[in-house]
């Protein structure tokens, strides 16, 4: 390809080129997947979103979930989204910023949830992780803790895990740890 | 043995560069002025002073390149020293690319390298657009996913969605594990780009969460708890820093109290800063074998001296040698070096008519589509929110809202309607608006 | 203190320990100090080699400024060994680095008991002539020997070993030593205190599959007269009986099960690699032994009695959904047996040590330990002399290669390799070295080659124009970057003997 290297350089040193056409930002295959992504979601009435950077930044954006059944009906939960640029080949990152009394989310926002770790596939979507939240709301399972009070609570005394629950959203103490009210 | 020629420094280069030969690339012209031009024209910029970016600038200023950039963030590290043979213990914490670039330059008189000390992305992509070669010394997909996007970008296709030999920006790779390693070649719009095949990188391996917290069972389950959970319990706010060693400490400590307590054995801190950074092991050999590949590559595609590699060698040396290349094929579809769908317009349709055009067209036909123009997500249809928030282009002329410029790609996502077949699907699209200086030139005729 | 360790994190990943120390007890000897052997010694001297000797006896010319990264302009019209060795030091001041100016071919003819001070030789750049002499020493000296050799786009490495025994041998894919279809009785007693019916359903998904396996295969055997599974319906069957356990679809643990089965399918007793090691002539010891083959007596023995059949158990498991309390369990029950097997093992090598009439405990504890750990990965490799690779080639497979599309280059390139010197043997130099006479030398060199073919017994064949072109292109340029390629090899197997 020498002569085109040669042809190339000499227009260079010429002159500098005339062609406004090149691009201001690279937008990644990752971005563009998640383009679709959220231009093709389809979420239930109890699920939004919004996007704190603008309508430019989908990379980073956050979900609010209100189950509208189980345990914790009539609370508000908020998600942080964190993509990386090489989506989905990575699972997005997901924290739970709303501090919750529940077995499958920890005191920091940590998420046991399979389809964000050990089993993600580049065929999910964005979607598909917004309806396995909102699952964990309507069906928080014992067997994966991530809260093990809250998960041991759960599987022994449930009339006493929907108390618990109830007074955590309503703002108020479980134990030893203070839950600001989310309802 | 007596010889009769006068000295040259490319004694044993000149066979290969001055001499005809069969089993060459179709453009090989040998001669003096082939050696000279190499010299003279050919611009290539390594990407990375590390492992392979070390070998890769000594083989490059040994095989005829005499302009060379090369660009690393990173400062030299202890760890370094038992492969990137430009550093010396004294050179710890300086900038990689600064001693790298200096040490050939000591070595081979005559070659000229310019460093540059920072992240990929702080550069614009005109500045990439210099180089006639870029040369991959990478050890992470995202980087190479990024240069491979800013290479592909510059790729024009014709009319008839054949790609122009003149925008192609050619790449070789390289990447080594241990004594596994592959070196492979992309020419995009001719051999597949990086992310027709990345697949090919196995997804890393990440432990569930209720593993780590509720079922420990071995030493880096006990790292990943200490570094992913206990961190952030006890540190709220504040970030884990992989390279401050009192984090590593901090976490390696409580891996081991952890440990204890479910009586697993095997935590050290060795296998602590392995687990956490997710250390690739590295070995001299393998990289200077896989550096040199890329580096013949680098003159073959240059030179033509040699058929170039198609497209991607893997070498593996961990019990006998075996080395396999493989020609893979391009995605035609692909997103970054694919052609797209070329579409012509009228300055003054509206975006919203735009989208209407695309469920006619009978390239694309695509209903409810999302637009979306180097990263500015001119309509988008859901959710909500952004619908709302994206409105107001839809009155607004296409042209306008690329900033008038005369030709460039877009993106769609949307439903496509096929055979009767309803699929959710992602254009790339080539839009041309007529009448527009700068274009006329452009061969429209034959277009669709 | 942490400085040589902290250089060498990333290679210490690899080989650990014991293997870095091997390497700094090593001394490696380079003939020839171009581009080739230079690049080679460079990844050496890197890895921390213990000391290295160089041995050329030229001076540096204007052009190894162009192909050879370890001279430079001052370096002109001095001895190219001394060049290249002080720039080397460079790189690792840990090495003890020394030169000889003197050519190789020299060396071999007048003082061949210079080569036994080293552990191992790597030849560059040599001629047939000097390779097979080199070789016939470095056998006689128990010395290992790697040719190295770049030729314009060609090259090769050639590794020349009487024996290479390795214990560690470190494969990629390996099953896993678990013992699912000939449990010991540690093994199924902890199996059978487990209730695979348990109702909590946490306890239930936390078994781990190695016990369900092995319960599992105990009730396949009442049903089917002691047998398992063994035809691919009867292994179905059985993965559906796992199947139908679960009590849930989300069972890990089972999921894990039907996954490992093939474990639990795979034949007893040992692999036919292995046999044939411990049915090798050298496993009959005597007092000149290696430690290797006593240790292969000794796991003979071990195999025909204690074993049952079986080598001394790993005693490793792979990660497996499980509850942290069954999972160190079973850790421990692995780790006692491979424990008490390797007693055992040591046991026996002690005994035919002091039956050999050596010292019974000059192998040490560590060594055997990793022997009876490492059992069933133990590899021997024994590389031919170049003599014989000369003298008797196998016609019937340079004749398969040569008309395998796959591989017809690559022996093409082999033969040319071996015809250049041939030629260059005839006419004092190689093909194409020189710009004049090259129509000459293409002829010259296709002539040869026939010849060549003809000794190897292939005569019916031939090798294409093309190549034979190239090669005389090529003449006996060394290009930078093949060095590298064929240093990189070269020093990756120096490595790994």
């Amino acid at each position: 390809m020498i002569r085109l290297f040669k042809v190339k350089e000499k227009q260079r040193e010429l002159a500098e080129n005339a062609n406004g056409g090149s691009p201001i930002k690279k937008q990644s295959a990752g971005e563009l997947r998640l383009h679709k992504d959220i231009s093709e979601l389809n979420l239930p009435k109890s699920c939004s979103m919004s996007f704190p950077n603008g309508k430019d930044d989908l990379m980073n954006f956050e979900v609010s979930i209100r189950p509208d059944e189980g345990y914790y009906f009539g609370g508000t939960f908020l998600f942080s989204f964190q993509v990386s640029p090489i989506y989905p080949h990575e699972a997005p990152k997901v924290k739970c910023k709303t501090k919750v009394y529940h077995p499958n989310i920890d005191l920091e926002g940590n998420v046991c949830l399979n389809i964000l770790r050990e089993d993600w596939k580049p065929v999910l979507n964005i979607n598909t992780v917004i309806y396995g939240l909102y699952h964990l709301f309507t069906e928080p399972n014992s067997e994966d803790p991530l809260n093990h009070d809250a998960a041991a609570v759960l599987r022994d005394n449930p009339k006493m895990f929907e108390s618990n629950v109830k007074r955590a959203m309503y703002g108020g103490y479980v134990g030893q740890t203070y839950f600001p009210r989310c309802m | 043995m007596a010889d009769a020629a006068p000295p040259s420094k490319s004694r044993d280069l000149d066979k290969l560069l001055l001499r005809p030969g069969n089993l060459v690339g179709p453009t090989f012209d040998p001669g003096v002025q082939l050696r000279d031009d190499l010299q003279e024209y050919a611009r290539v910029l390594v990407v990375g002073a590390g492992g392979l970016g070390c070998e890769l600038l000594k083989d490059l200023a040994l095989s005829g390149f005499k302009n060379l950039e090369v660009i690393d963030m990173d400062r030299i590290e202890v760890t370094n020293l038992n492969r990137q043979f430009l550093f010396r213990l004294e050179d710890v914490g300086k900038p990689k690319a600064e001693v790298a670039a200096k040490r050939v330059m000591e070595r081979v008189s005559g070659v000229n390298i310019v460093p540059h000390f920072c992240r990929i992305e702080d550069k614009d992509i005109e500045f990439y657009n210099d180089f006639n070669i870029i040369a991959l010394g990478l050890d992470s997909i995202e980087a190479r996913s990024y240069i491979n996007a800013v290479a592909c970008s510059f790729l024009e296709y014709d009319s008839d969605d054949n790609p122009r030999e003149e925008t192609m920006k050619p790449m070789v790779d390289g990447g080594t594990e241990g004594f596994k390693g592959h070196a492979r070649v992309i020419v995009p719009g001719v051999t597949p780009c990086f992310e027709c095949t990345i697949w090919l990188f196995p997804p890393q391996v990440k432990f569930p969460l209720c593993t780590l917290a509720e079922t420990p069972r071995n030493a880096a389950h006990c790292i990943e708890y200490a570094h992913l959970i206990k961190w952030d319990e006890v540190h709220s706010g504040q970030a884990f820093d992989p390279d401050n060693p009192d984090h590593m400490k901090w976490v390696y400590d409580e891996a081991v109290k952890r440990a204890e307590l479910f009586g697993i054995p095997g935590v050290t801190y060795s296998l602590t800063q392995g687990v956490v950074k997710n250390i690739i092991p590295a070995i001299a050999s393998t990289n200077a074998i896989i550096s040199a590949a890329c580096t013949l590559e680098t003159l073959k595609i240059a030179s033509g001296c040699s058929k170039t590699l198609s497209n991607y060698l893997t070498y593996n040396g961990v019990e006998g040698l075996h080395t396999k290349v493989t020609e893979f094929v391009k995605d035609k579809d692909c997103l970054v070096c694919g052609p797209g769908v070329l579409i012509e317009l009228d300055t003054t349709v509206t975006l919203k008519k735009f989208i209407d055009m695309l469920e006619e067209d009978p390239k694309v036909l695509m209903t409810k589509a999302s637009i979306t123009y180097h990263g500015k997500n001119l309509y988008m249809q859901a959710p909500p929110v952004l619908e709302e928030m994206t409105r107001s282009n839809l009155e607004l002329p296409l042209y306008d809202l690329m900033d008038k410029i005369p030709k460039d790609v877009l993106h769609a996502t949307g439903t496509i309607n096929k055979d009767d077949k309803k699929s959710s699907g992602l254009r790339k699209l080539r839009v041309v608006f007529k009448g527009i200086d700068g274009v006329t030139d452009m061969d429209m005729a034959g277009g669709a | 203190m942490a400085e040589p360790k902290t250089k060498y994190d990333r290679q210490l990943r690899i080989w650990g320990e014991q293997g870095q120390a091997a390497l700094e007890k090593a001394s490696i000897c380079l003939l020839n100090c171009g581009p080739t052997g230079s690049e080679t010694l460079k990844n050496l001297v890197l890895g921390g080699v213990g000391s290295i000797t160089i041995v050329d006896g030229s001076k540096v010319e204007f052009g190894d400024l162009g192909n050879n990264f370890m001279v430079d302009d001052s370096s002109l019209g001095q001895s190219k060994a001394k060049c290249v060795c002080s720039f080397l030091q460079e790189l690792n001041d840990a090495v003890k680095a020394k030169f000889i100016e003197e050519y190789p071919e020299a060396l071999i003819d007048t003082n061949p008991s210079f080569f036994s001070q080293f552990t191992l030789v790597v030849a560059t750049q040599l001629v047939e002539e000097s390779m097979v002499k080199l070789d016939r020493i470095c056998r006689q000296e128990n010395v290992m020997l790697i040719f190295a050799r770049s030729y314009g786009l060609s090259g090769l490495v050639r590794i020349s070993v009487k024996e290479h025994t390795v214990i560690e041998s470190k494969p990629d894919h390996f099953l896993d030593d678990l013992r699912l279809n000939n449990p010991w009785p540690e093994l199924r007693g902890f199996a059978e205190a487990i209730d695979l019916n348990v109702q909590d359903p946490v306890a239930h998904k936390h078994i781990p599959y190695v016990v369900i396996l092995v319960k599992m295969a105990d009730e396949w055997r009442t049903s089917h007269g002691g047998t398992l599974p063994s035809t691919r319906e009867q292994k179905r069957e059985f993965k559906e009986l796992l199947k139908a356990r679960m009590a849930a679809t989300d069972e890990d643990n089972y999921k894990e099960a039907i996954d490992a089965s093939f474990k639990l399918f795979a034949p007893q007793g040992i692999s036919l690699d292995l046999q044939q090691i411990i049915n090798d002539s050298c496993a009959e010891v005597g007092s000149s032994s290696s430690d290797f083959w006593v240790m292969v007596a000794a796991l003979k023995e071990f195999i025909a009695n204690e074993g049952g059949g079986e080598v001394p158990l790993e005693g490793s498991i792979p990660d497996m959904t499980s509850s942290t309390e069954h999972y160190v369990n079973l850790q421990k029950i692995y780790q006692a047996k491979s424990e008490a097997d390797y007693l055992v093992l040591e046991d026996r090598v002690r005994n035919i040590l002091k039956k050999i009439g050596r010292d019974p405990y000059s192998i040490p504890k560590a060594t055997i330990k990793s022997f009876s750990k490492n059992a069933r990965k133990l590899k021997v490799c024994r590389y031919r002399s170049i003599e014989d690779e000369y003298n008797n080639p196998s016609p019937a497979e340079l004749q398969k290669y040569l008309t395998d599309e796959d591989y017809s280059i690559a022996v093409g390139f082999y033969i040319l390799l071996r015809a250049v010197d041939r030629y260059a043997a005839n006419f004092n130099h190689f093909p194409g070295q020189f710009d004049g006479g090259l129509d000459e030398d293409i002829s010259r060199l296709k002539t040869t080659a026939v010849s060549l073919l003809n000794d190897l017994g292939c005569s019916g064949l031939t090798l294409t124009e093309d190549l034979i072109n190239e090669m005389c292109r090529f003449g006996a340029a060394e290009l930078h970057a093949v060095a590298a390629i064929i240093g990189g090899i070269a020093s990756q197997e120096v490595i790994k003997v």
